[in-house]
């Protein structure tokens, strides 16, 4: 049989021909009768468009005479649009911000899943020391994401550098330069990293570690390059990132590990009915969709790497898909999400002017103290050397002063995306007191000759 | 029987076969244009992972690095609706299509059309117009709806509809026997909130794959003219779209966008954010909403311009610099080549451009003279009756179609998890999208379908190596 024997079929041009037809882009426009749209479920998220395009799609297909609407804002953002009249006209807020879900269930905001009838079987209320849903039922996790380590393997092995196991392993000095760090005040996960850290080695320990690691990394700010980026290229070694940018990046080719340290911490996803939901039967339809297998599955995508909060869920998986399940029945996801919310937004304004403002000074103290130990001094220059040590490494603030409640109110709003319009009194204070610090640290280590 | 031609198809294809066996891998590139125009330059990149469509151009420095990835960020941004604490991305609508460029160009490449009637379009829209030229020549608007679709709307102002895609099959035997099913969309429009669209002219558009936009942007526009007058075989013609500038005030050539009707990479990104996102532009300073869009009109926005200069600048320094994917060898891909060039392909998906000495390439940091292979030659040529959508824009008329770039076809497959091609991804792999071929390309079209099994796999195998 030939090319010539059976012809290209073109039935709408050729009707188009006879027609006269205008609407010929595609072969012929049919216009349903007239009828108002079907009510929108409308969510309020600040997922990236990789998760809520694809669960968008998914849940269009499963359930066709549901329609989603979804407005995006960041936390910080969402906060004041939950609190418009009427909520905003939203159904449901779906989102990573564990804060926003438990300050808003203090006001009011949400109707109980457990009246709409959701079902919460399988679903488990706590990871390791993080509760993952409400008990009252208000709001569920839907999905988790782990803290830890990207790492570039070759990258570390040319440093001579091991596959690090922990937060202190950070520290070490053959990492200078070659760590990456996001911007707690800046980048949205990043604060809850820094109270892992304050809680897992304590207070004084905790920001003692936190300078020497800020000491070693290159801050990577919000809009700029990702920490995934920076691993794969070997521009650093080690990137302190959240598990699904590296687990994304792994999926998509990048050479990098993703590696969950000993102190681990999760921050979970989670979903809300509001109060005044125009739309409560959709609402609930779509909430039972993002926590079926079929929503749970999607997490697994390539491009989105979060982790299933459904144990079952895993099943599906491969073999090699972390589950923070069996992490934290190991032992090591002691974080305690609750006790670390109300403090973020002071704990990142004080991380900001301690080690963020004055990084390149911080940096280079590092840098002499490391070199004085590697000789390493005696008698006068050694008590030098760790006073200059203590003096770099002090807290910003008491443990005590960032329990007051008026502090913590007055930085609520400074993270998860939230620009600092103009500094604190207090944030003056701790940028006095942090140059003082780094001066003494800088006159100990001249007298001990370093 | 098909019109033409009337001589042995797969006699001249196997004649000119062996006789560019003979020239020798060299000769063969050369006609084929692989491997000739600087494929492995600093503006193309070797990585063949999910992320090939993202990687900058290697002469990207370290002071160039902040300004691409502010793009990169903005590019990914999910607009906000205004008022919002984050003034810098609000201004989201009020009608749109979706929330982030990257929508429609996930992860950098090609979108695709709905399985079928009961999926939304999720990379894909349908511009509108009534017959008529509108402002400068352009489509005319629908009086209600404007010229495009916008499915969404913010909180308070109802989307304009949905378009659901019916697809419609037909078969088309081969030389050897082999029948190929194609499909064709059918367009059915719902749920519309501002009354009936009569007579309305529609033409459903994926979302293109975004790399190497800022080669692309530096090829002269004397050049395109040139290509246009240069004789061509097999009746290929090519017209260079005459298109307005927003910025410059005047027509100029056209050569961005499925019906080349965008002057620029910077005008391709305004129309593209105010037409999907809703977002204005210096370029672009009025909200999307026609008199009957009551709401629409009454709505807040997020600045004026929503964008800023200097945020349009990031998005452009981005998408300029991302590098076009190396060719990478595959088993038949050089004799695939050689077929390529004998069923006539190149005439119009070139193989080599060239850039000038332009203000886009200096503004790029694209030297004149850089060799590139993106196999188009960014010219629109009647495509025949199958692929026309009868809307007319500019002087493109609803037969023609730009010459679709063919760089990265063979990753994206692995990149955008599917193989659709075409303004409205009806071909589902390179072999429909050959098929589809009418008008100016009817000839190469029937080398192709005339050809061997193993010979058409070898072509394929060419363009997948790209």
């Amino acid at each position: 049989m030939s090319a010539r024997s059976i012809p290209l079929v073109l039935p709408c041009a050729t009707r188009r021909r006879l027609l006269h037809s205008l609407a010929a882009g595609a072969c012929a426009v049919l216009a349903a009768p007239l009828r108002a749209a079907p009510q929108p479920v409308v969510v309020l998220t600040s997922y990236p468009d990789e998760v809520v395009s694809r669960i968008e799609a998914a849940f269009e297909k499963a359930h066709p005479g549901q329609r989603l609407q979804v407005v995006w804002r960041m936390p910080h953002d969402a906060l004041p649009y939950l609190r418009q009249p009427g909520q905003g006209g939203v159904d449901v807020y779906w989102t990573a911000s564990p804060r926003n879900f438990a300050t808003l269930k203090a006001e009011g905001a949400w109707r109980s899943l457990d009246g709409l009838g959701v079902d919460r079987h399988g679903l488990p209320a706590v990871l390791g020391n993080t509760p993952l849903s409400d008990p009252d039922g208000q709001y569920l996790a839907t999905e988790m994401a782990g803290y830890g380590f990207a790492v570039n393997p070759g990258a570390l092995a040319r440093r001579g550098v091991p596959l690090p196991g922990d937060w202190e392993d950070l520290a070490d000095p053959r990492l200078a330069g070659a760590l990456a760090l996001p911007i707690p005040a800046r980048v949205g996960f990043a604060p809850v990293m820094v109270e892992i850290v304050l809680q897992a080695y304590g207070w004084e320990r905790g920001w003692a570690l936190w300078s020497e690691i800020a000491g070693n990394a290159v801050l990577i700010d919000r809009g700029s390059t990702f920490v995934a980026d920076e691993v794969a290229a070997g521009r650093v070694a080690v990137g302190l990132s959240i598990d699904f940018f590296a687990a994304a990046a792994v999926a998509n080719g990048a050479p990098l590990r993703f590696l969950y340290p000993r102190h681990g911490g999760v921050n979970p996803g989670q979903i809300a009915v509001t109060a005044g939901a125009p739309n409560p039967a959709g609402a609930k339809v779509f909430v039972e969709f993002v926590l079926s297998p079929v929503g749970q599955a999607i997490l697994a995508d390539p491009d989105i790497r979060k982790l299933p909060v459904r144990p079952a869920a895993y099943a599906s998986l491969p073999a090699d898909y972390p589950n923070l399940f069996e992490l934290a029945a190991a032992g090591g996801y002691g974080f305690d999400g609750r006790l670390a919310q109300p403090r973020l937004g002071l704990t990142a304004a004080a991380f900001q002017q301690q080690l963020v403002v004055p990084h390149a000074e911080v940096a280079a103290l590092w840098r002499r103290i490391h070199a004085a130990e590697a000789k390493p001094p005696v008698g006068e220059a050694a008590r030098a050397v760790a006073a200059a040590r203590r003096a770099l490494g002090a807290a910003p603030l008491s443990e005590i002063e960032a329990a007051d409640e008026t502090l913590r109110r007055r930085f609520r709003s400074r993270v998860e995306g939230a620009d600092a319009t103009a500094l604190e009194d207090v944030e003056e204070q701790w940028r006095r007191r942090a140059a003082a610090r780094r001066a003494e640290a800088a006159r100990l280590l001249a007298e001990a000759g370093a | 029987m098909t019109r033409h031609p009337r001589r042995n198809l797969r006699g001249t294809v196997a004649l000119l076969a062996a006789a560019l066996a003979t020239l020798g891998a060299a000769g063969v590139h050369r006609l084929a244009g692989a491997a000739a125009a600087g494929d492995d330059g600093p503006y193309t990149t070797a990585d063949a992972t999910r992320e090939a469509y993202g990687r900058p151009f290697a002469t990207l420095d370290e002071a160039g690095r902040p300004a691409f990835f502010r793009g990169r960020s903005l590019f990914r941004q999910s607009w906000v609706v205004a008022p919002a604490q984050d003034a810098e991305v609000d201004g989201l609508g009020p009608l749109y299509n979706r929330l982030a460029c990257l929508s429609c160009h996930p992860k950098n490449g090609r979108g695709q059309a709905p399985a079928g009637p009961d999926e939304r379009m999720q990379s894909m829209l349908v511009r509108l117009s009534v017959p008529g030229s509108g402002p400068h020549g352009g489509p005319k608007p629908h009086p209600a709806y404007g010229d495009q679709l916008n499915e969404e709307g913010i909180p308070g102002v109802p989307g304009e509809g949905r378009a659901a895609v019916h697809w419609e099959e037909e078969a088309v035997a081969l030389g050897d026997g082999e029948v190929v099913r194609l499909r064709r969309p059918r367009l059915e429009f719902r749920d519309l909130a501002y009354g009936p669209l009569d007579g309305v002219l529609t033409s459903p558009r994926v979302g293109q794959a975004v790399f190497g936009l800022g080669l692309l942007d530096a090829v002269p526009d004397r050049e395109l003219a040139r290509m246009a007058r240069e004789a061509k075989p097999d009746g290929v013609g090519g017209r260079v779209n005459r298109v307005w500038d927003a910025q410059r005030g005047r027509t100029v050539a056209g050569r961005f966008g499925w019906k080349a009707n965008m002057p620029s990479l910077r005008q391709q990104i305004a129309g593209a954010m105010a037409g999907d996102l809703g977002i204005t532009s210096d370029l672009f300073p009025a909200a999307n909403c026609t008199p009957a869009q009551a709401a629409c009109r009454a709505a807040p926005n997020g600045g004026t311009p929503e964008l800023s200069g200097a945020q349009l600048d990031a998005i452009e320094t981005y998408l300029a610099r991302l590098a076009a994917p190396r060719p990478r060898p595959r088993e038949g891909g050089e004799r695939g080549a050689a077929l390529f060039a004998a069923a006539g392909c190149p005439a119009c998906h070139r193989p080599r451009l060239m850039t000038g000495a332009t203000v886009a390439g200096a503004r790029h940091g694209i030297p004149a003279g850089t060799a590139f292979a993106p196999y188009t030659d960014l010219l629109v040529h009647d495509m025949g009756d199958g692929l026309a959508d009868g809307r007319p824009d500019f002087a493109a008329s609803g037969r023609e179609w730009r010459t679709a770039p063919l760089w990265g076809l063979g990753l994206q497959a692995l990149v955008n998890g599917h193989t659709y091609l075409l303004h409205d991804g009806r071909a589902r792999n390179a072999t429909e999208a050959i098929l589809w071929h009418g008008g100016e390309a009817r000839i190469a079209r029937d080398r192709f379908a005339a050809m061997a099994r193993a010979d058409r796999a070898a072509l394929l195998a060419f363009l997948y190596s790209l």
